[in-house]
């Protein structure tokens, strides 16, 4: 039988990781709220600069206006070296929020490496960037404390590089993998590819209609600049977006342990109560039987 | 006279949507008005003030650092990067939207040359309110 001392330790021990776990949950939701908030000014932003980014690009597509050979738009047969970006937390004890991100990556490493394409992986993160030094997976690029405060000069300067790198023709194509921000109590996984644009989704007759009335040469430097911040915002709203994901998924999985702790202090309880009747009518038996013998 | 819909977006929300009569943006090759039913029109913008006359004939004016605008038949779209929208309730308000708008000049002063007569710019819309 259970120590009745044992047992009151264990009550003990359970419902301060309670007091913790529920403070935690406290601290996310209001956190959450913040990063919500960001997260949905900025949709909005990014939902325009996609539309605009994706009409362009249809009539690039659909008109094959001025001849315009932006290596942004263009679909790269048999590339050779690719870049996959993904956005996990710094910290854990969030569910499966990092986890899934990282099964997402390995799937799409194991299906360019079917194709052969070399895959230059880019971590931002200290979980997923720990994960994949830890399977000794190369990682190319790493940065640490811009998941968990999403900062546009720091994600700008970071995606530069795989943006140069695309230009000038060394990698072929750019992933960003995330686990986004859904409701309070989903989170969504991205895998979106960045670059090349893609033009696929964009129908040729939406267009027609309307005829574009830049000059050629402005045209590419206006491309040139829109694909940059296209880009560029694309990544920092990644982060943005992670971060309240991140967030609520905290907040859940420390609903859940508080749940949990709760349960269990009520077992223990229980157990505590069943151990201390014993001891009782142990003692009494003892006492009765001691009675008994003196008589 | 018919009216134009417009649509002004910053990274942090949206700062003006809804009807205007025209508006003036400042585009890389020179400044450039918008009409209702206009051809459409995609183009970069440059650090500058966006004007906005409104229904009620009043004008509206925002500073940009940069922006993209996309203008088709119906409506008008300007993702710009940072903006302030000189306007305010008070004096004291608009000396704040001022502010705000002399910081966000100062951080792409190094690459405009032509600074100067944008902070003219809205200095003047900023007296028109007051």
């Amino acid at each position: 039988m259970a120590n009745l001392k044992d047992i009151q330790r264990q009550i003990k021990s359970v419902t301060s990781t309670q007091k913790t776990t529920r403070a935690m949950k406290l601290v996310s939701t209001a956190k959450l709220r913040r990063a919500e908030e960001l997260a949905k000014r900025s949709r909005l932003y990014a939902e325009k600069m996609n539309q605009v980014i994706a009409e362009i690009a249809g009539r690039i597509k659909c008109n094959k206006v001025g001849g315009i050979d932006n290596r942004c738009f263009s679909t790269i047969e048999n590339p050779k070296m690719v870049d996959i970006i993904f956005v996990t937390a710094d910290k854990g004890l969030c569910g499966g929020f990092n986890i899934q991100t990282i099964k997402a990556v390995n799937k799409l490493i194991a299906s360019y490496k079917e194709q052969d394409v070399k895959v230059r992986l880019r971590g931002v993160g200290k979980k997923g960037i720990e994960y994949f030094k830890y399977n000794e997976i190369e990682l190319f690029d790493e940065v640490t404390n811009l998941s968990s405060k999403p900062d546009k000069v720091r994600s700008d300067e970071f995606i530069k590089a795989s943006l140069e790198d695309y230009k000038n023709g060394k990698i072929d194509a750019v992933h960003v993998v995330y686990n986004g921000y859904k409701n309070m109590i989903t989170q969504e996984l991205h895998v979106n590819k960045v670059l090349p644009v893609d033009t696929e989704q964009f129908e040729c007759k939406d267009v027609q209609s309307s005829v574009i009335e830049v000059e050629a040469q402005d045209e590419e430097h206006m491309l040139d600049s829109l694909v940059n911040k296209y880009v560029e915002y694309n990544m920092y709203y990644s982060l943005i977006d992670s971060v309240a994901a991140e967030h609520s998924a905290r907040m859940q999985a420390m609903d859940a342990a508080t749940n949990n702790a709760k349960d269990m202090v009520k077992s223990l309880n229980v157990k505590f109560n069943k151990a201390r009747q014993a001891a009782i009518t142990t003692e009494l038996i003892e006492i009765i039987s001691g009675v008994e013998s003196m008589k | 006279m018919d009216k134009l819909k417009l649509e002004i977006l910053t990274p942090n929300g949206q700062i003006f949507n809804g009807e205007a009569i025209s508006v003036t943006l400042p585009g890389e090759e020179g400044e450039f008005g918008v009409l209702a039913n206009h051809a459409s029109l995609s183009t970069l913008l440059e650090a500058g003030v966006i004007d906005i006359e409104k229904e009620d004939k009043s004008v509206e004016s925002i500073l940009i650092n940069w922006g993209v605008v996309n203008v088709d038949e119906e409506k008008v779209i300007v993702l710009v990067e940072g903006a302030v929208a000189i306007r305010g309730e008070s004096e004291s308000a608009i000396s704040k939207a001022l502010e705000d708008a002399q910081e966000l000049l100062n951080s792409i002063a190094d690459s405009n040359p032509a600074i100067a007569s944008v902070s003219a710019k809205i200095e003047s819309a900023a007296k028109k309110l007051i």
